[in-house]
């Protein structure tokens, strides 16, 4: 066939007149579906046909339905609505395809050439490699089952049932390590299997193979995360592969928003799949692996020197200190040099013009290009990212550490207890779970809610029967006690000091009050020493009780038999102490008195459950599996602290993940920099391509000496942003930027460090940078040499 | 068995869409060790038929075939190193890489191949010093006059000894005096290190000084 006859010729208003009728087909279809409220049916099919799977996936739902239901007709509203946006639909990709045309065959006659042999590349040269597609293809869905199974057998506590079946014979089941650690490990040997797959793709064809990828990624690494989104939405999806996928659930509903992680993994495999593909180019893409890297690193480094003291250390002085004050210096020092060296060429010149001609030139041989310019630009654009990336999110880490240790103080890491019952058994239960390795402290409790009243004042409360012996073993509570009380006069309320002139010995008319009412007679023994109570400084603060002042708890539960009727219950106990946790919310809400006290005030077997404290607070999860697989399971049944705050976790969680999407905008902006940066350095090279490639570079040298030079600029600035962004972080910490403690609860902006965030934050920067780089040096490496030796 | 031996070479250029037909089925052997000038009018396309020899451009059809292999059946990875081992140019400008010196330009064949870097540079000094260069090792090519810059060129082009030399009007920038020296050089590199070297000229008197003459003209190379 003669090449002409292929070409196509594209009628573009055709074209974009059928895509606005298929989109108004589409609306169409759409208020169809939704009048006859059948989205959640066609959901699965639709997502899955925006990838081009739909019409399969329809056609094995339909032979599985058709003996079923030969007869039952479509359960749609309205039929006329779906036949027109149908036909609107059709009739679009109709007037598209009309659009698309052959070229008529050239009416030239033939060239002197007609009939000699093709030049032999462009005679073997092939459109589309089937393997590459597969590498791709199967490479993204490897990586991404690779990911599933790995996650479910890594970190699932028991025997995995199906998935892990493959496996369980040579270890016995999941390796039941904490979820994030198994995600870790899981991301990174997914990651892997794309790298691979892209670099043997890319050099089986020794191209990029960009349609070949496309295909690949569209066609076989879209459906999972589809499907995992769609499992969400769709009951009968989540039946049948809900449980088997529950630690992939897990994991992706720490951040609150699974759908979010499942395209954010999704997004990174990719990446890595790109990255292999452009790796796997770069090393065989001219017919042989060729990894090494001195001389396009020597060059590199002379195309932009990133690494000059001046440029590094002015460019930190603007991220340390912001853009004037540099600046100002920089014009002072600059504006002081340039008055001095023209008093010497003015002097220079009465003596020998010449001689002061040659200095000018020489000064002016010393003025920056604006590549350069543009190259500390660019230092300085990742470098503020890098640099908002890590305070931002350390900030945030301090504020989420600040609430875990806080909520963690006052409650347990995890929660033994009985589904809807009480645990008269706990002497035994405790028992058991001491054994269970990881567990390192445990008290028993029960918890009910009452109405705390003092002579002041009445508040809702939430009142804890604590062990005092083993108390401290689980929470912060003995630390948090004020001075002036004391845990331990719970159990001694004789040593509780009544407060003096107010509430002694002198005061018992108030008892007397009180008594009848309740209808036990107070009178006939001597005055009962109460029971203590601990409560928190807040409620303290709002019941305006101080230690040894008297309150009366009511329990709107559980009555009593009173002259008039049954009565809420109501027991005296005297304050024994006042906690402190920094939690406004427990300050304010928790009220703690004897486990035995309780037991009696609430007719309690036993206890409500034990608290739990274990040595690692990340494997909380896992542990507390172990201990309900130690107790036998149901009834007992476990809950750690990420579970009972997962709402308050998994938001912080998200909002530190949305802060890192928003604020890596930054980098990208950078790497826009980048881009530009590099564009002008091919175009001020183009030249010295021509000539490395007339001196023989392959193309693949040349692609590595341009993504050096935008990798050094990225390097460049994730180490200044690193340094300041640290510095920022140290500083904060050390020196401090006060709170208002009447908003923040807090006195001080927190800060926390944490390395793998922070090296994630540079890694980040640095893969966006070499990402930004790959066009321009694909651009690079595609300038002929021809194109640069024209003569002048 | 030729060195060089071109094979029915068609080669076009499109100037705002019009095809220029500038090599039309070109068949030539150039024996090992000649020294063969070209001629031809401005436009007749010298500078094309170098590039395809020198495999910097691909012709649309026919083959080039070195030491009897052909040059354009290889890939990517073959054609550079062959560029890099045996071939050498010298064009109408220098063409010396700006933010290296001229030893270091001298050398850039070598390090390309990624060799020892103290071996490359001795031996690229001993070679600046044939050229008359021996003072001028550390300076870069913008301090370097055109007739300096040139000879770091043709030293460049010579530091693998490649079995053949192409040069594109080296003479083309340059005063009459200097230009006879560059010739001079190009004689010596012929006679003393058996390089064969094509050179294309619009210098009748130097074209004529050459064993053989070829003429480019019609799309047609034939013997002057």
């Amino acid at each position: 066939m003669h090449p002409a006859e292929r070409q196509t010729v594209y009628r573009w208003s055709f074209i974009w007149t059928g895509a606005l009728v298929a989109l108004v087909g589409a609306i169409l279809l759409g208020v169809a579906i939704t009048e006859s409220a059948a989205w959640a049916e066609t959901a699965g099919a639709l997502g899955l046909s925006l990838v081009g799977w739909g019409g399969l996936v329809q056609a094995v739902d339909a032979l599985a339905l058709v003996p079923e239901r030969a007869a039952a007709a479509l359960p749609i509203a309205g039929p006329r609505m779906l036949i027109a946006g149908v036909l609107v639909w059709l009739g679009g990709w109709g007037l598209v395809a009309a659009g698309i045309r052959r070229r008529p065959a050239s009416s030239e006659g033939p060239s002197p050439a007609a009939g000699a042999p093709l030049y032999p590349r462009l005679a073997r040269y092939r459109d589309f490699y089937w393997s590459t597609l597969g590498a791709y293809g199967g490479g993204i869905l490897l990586a991404e089952l690779v990911l599933i199974l790995l996650q479910t057998f890594l970190s699932s506590g028991g025997p995995s049932p199906e998935l892990g079946g493959a496996s369980r014979a040579s270890s016995g089941g999941g390796l039941a390590l904490a979820p994030t650690v198994a995600f870790a490990i899981a991301l990174c040997s997914a990651s892997l299997v794309a790298f691979i797959s892209g670099f043997v793709g890319a050099s089986r064809a020794q191209r990029l193979s960009l349609p070949e990828a496309t295909i690949g990624v569209v066609y076989l690494g879209i459906p999972v995360p589809v499907i995992l989104t769609l499992m969400e939405r769709i009951p009968s999806l989540q039946l049948a592969l809900g449980y088997r996928l529950r630690e992939v659930t897990y994991v992706a509903g720490l951040i609150g928003r699974p759908e979010l992680a499942y395209w954010l993994v999704f997004t990174a495999l990719v990446l890595a799949l790109v990255l292999g593909i452009n790796t796997g180019f770069i090393a065989a893409g001219s017919g042989r692996v060729d990894l090494k890297l001195g001389f396009e690193l020597f060059v590199a480094r002379r195309h932009v020197a990133v690494f000059r003291p001046s440029l590094l250390l002015g460019t930190l002085a603007v991220l340390m200190f912001g853009i004037i004050p540099p600046l100002l210096v920089y014009f002072i020092i600059r504006g002081a040099e340039a008055a001095v060296e023209r008093t010497r060429v003015r002097a220079l010149g009465m003596a020998d013009p010449l001689a002061a001609a040659a200095a000018q030139n020489h000064m002016k041989q010393h003025e920056q290009s604006p590549t350069m310019m543009m190259t500390a630009l660019s230092v300085g654009g990742v470098g503020v990212g890098v640099m908002a990336l890590i305070i931002v999110l350390s900030v945030m880490s301090g504020f989420e550490a600040d609430l875990q240790q806080k909520i963690l103080g006052t409650n347990a890491h995890a929660v033994v207890n009985k589904y809807a019952s009480e645990m008269p058994e706990y002497a035994k239960v405790m028992e058991q779970i001491r054994k269970v390795p990881g567990v390192v402290g445990e008290t028993p409790f029960i918890i009910n809610q009452v109405m705390i009243a003092s002579e002041g004042n009445v508040d809702g409360v939430v009142i804890k029967g604590i062990d005092p012996a083993t108390v401290g073993e689980v929470t912060d509570l003995p630390q948090n006690i004020l001075p002036g009380g004391d845990l331990a006069h719970l159990e001694h309320p004789d040593r509780i000091l009544p407060r003096r002139g107010l509430d002694d010995d002198g005061a018992p008319p108030k008892d007397e009050e009180l008594d009848p009412i309740i209808g036990t007679p107070a009178k006939g023994k001597a005055q009962p020493t109460l029971p203590g109570i601990i409560i928190g400084r807040e409620l303290a603060a709002s019941l305006r009780v101080v230690v040894g002042d008297r309150v009366n708890v009511v329990s709107p539960l559980g009555t009593e038999l009173g002259p008039t009727g049954p009565i809420p219950k109501s027991r005296a106990y005297r304050v024994a102490g006042i906690f402190y946790s920094g939690m406004y919310e427990y300050d304010s809400k928790f009220v703690y008195i004897l486990l035995k006290e309780a037991q009696d005030f609430f007719n309690v077997k036993g206890a409500t459950g034990i608290e739990l404290k274990v040595a690692d607070i990340d494997d909380a999860r896992r542990i507390s599996n172990q201990v309900v697989k130690v107790l036998g399971g149901y009834p007992y049944r476990a809950r750690d602290w990420g579970e009972m705050n997962k709402n308050l976790f998994s938001a912080l969680r998200l909002e530190k993940l949305v802060m890192g999407i928003i604020l890596s905008i930054i980098i990208v902006v950078a790497a826009g920099l980048i881009v530009a940066t590099v564009i002008m350095l091919v175009l001020e090279k183009r030249k010295e391509i021509s000539v490395l490639k007339a001196l023989g570079v392959p193309d693949g040298g040349i692609v590595k000496i341009f993504l050096a030079e935008g990798l050094q600029i990225g390097v460049a600035g994730g180490l200044l942003g690193l340094f300041s962004g640290l510095s920022w972080c140290v500083f904060i910490e050390k020196v401090g930027i006060k709170l208002d403690p009447e908003v923040y609860y807090i006195p001080a902006l927190p800060v926390r460090i944490e390395p793998v965030q922070t090296a994630l934050a540079v890694v980040i920067a640095v893969l966006v940078t070499y990402l930004a780089s790959i066009y321009p040096a694909l651009k690079a490496s595609s300038v002929e040499p021809v194109e640069g030796l024209k003569a002048e | 068995m030729a060195l060089l031996s071109i094979r029915n070479v068609f080669k076009s250029y499109f100037l705002h869409g019009k095809r220029i037909d500038v090599l039309r089925g070109v068949s030539l052997d150039i024996e090992r060790g000649s020294l063969v000038s070209m001629i031809g009018a401005s436009g007749a396309g010298k500078s094309t038929f170098l590039h395809v020899l020198g495999t910097l451009d691909a012709p649309a059809a026919g083959e080039v075939f070195f030491d009897g292999r052909s040059v354009f059946a290889m890939n990517d990875a073959e054609i550079a190193e062959f560029r890099n081992h045996s071939i050498g140019f010298v064009f109408q400008s220098h063409y010396l890489l700006p933010e290296f010196t001229a030893l270091e330009n001298v050398a850039m064949p070598a390090l390309i191949q990624r060799r020892d870097r103290g071996g490359a540079y001795t031996y690229a000094r001993e070679l600046l010093e044939r050229v008359g260069l021996g003072a001028r090792v550390d300076h870069r090519p913008g301090e370097l006059s055109g007739g300096e810059a040139q000879r770091v060129a043709l030293a460049r082009a010579l530091v693998l000894k490649p079995a053949l030399l192409l040069a594109d009007e080296p003479t083309g920038n340059l005063d009459p005096t200097t230009g006879e020296g560059i010739h001079q050089l190009l004689r010596e590199v012929n006679r003393d290190l058996g390089i064969t070297a094509v050179v294309v000229t619009h210098n009748e008197t130097l074209a004529r000084s050459m064993p053989r003459r070829l003429r480019l003209a019609g799309g047609q190379v034939s013997e002057a």
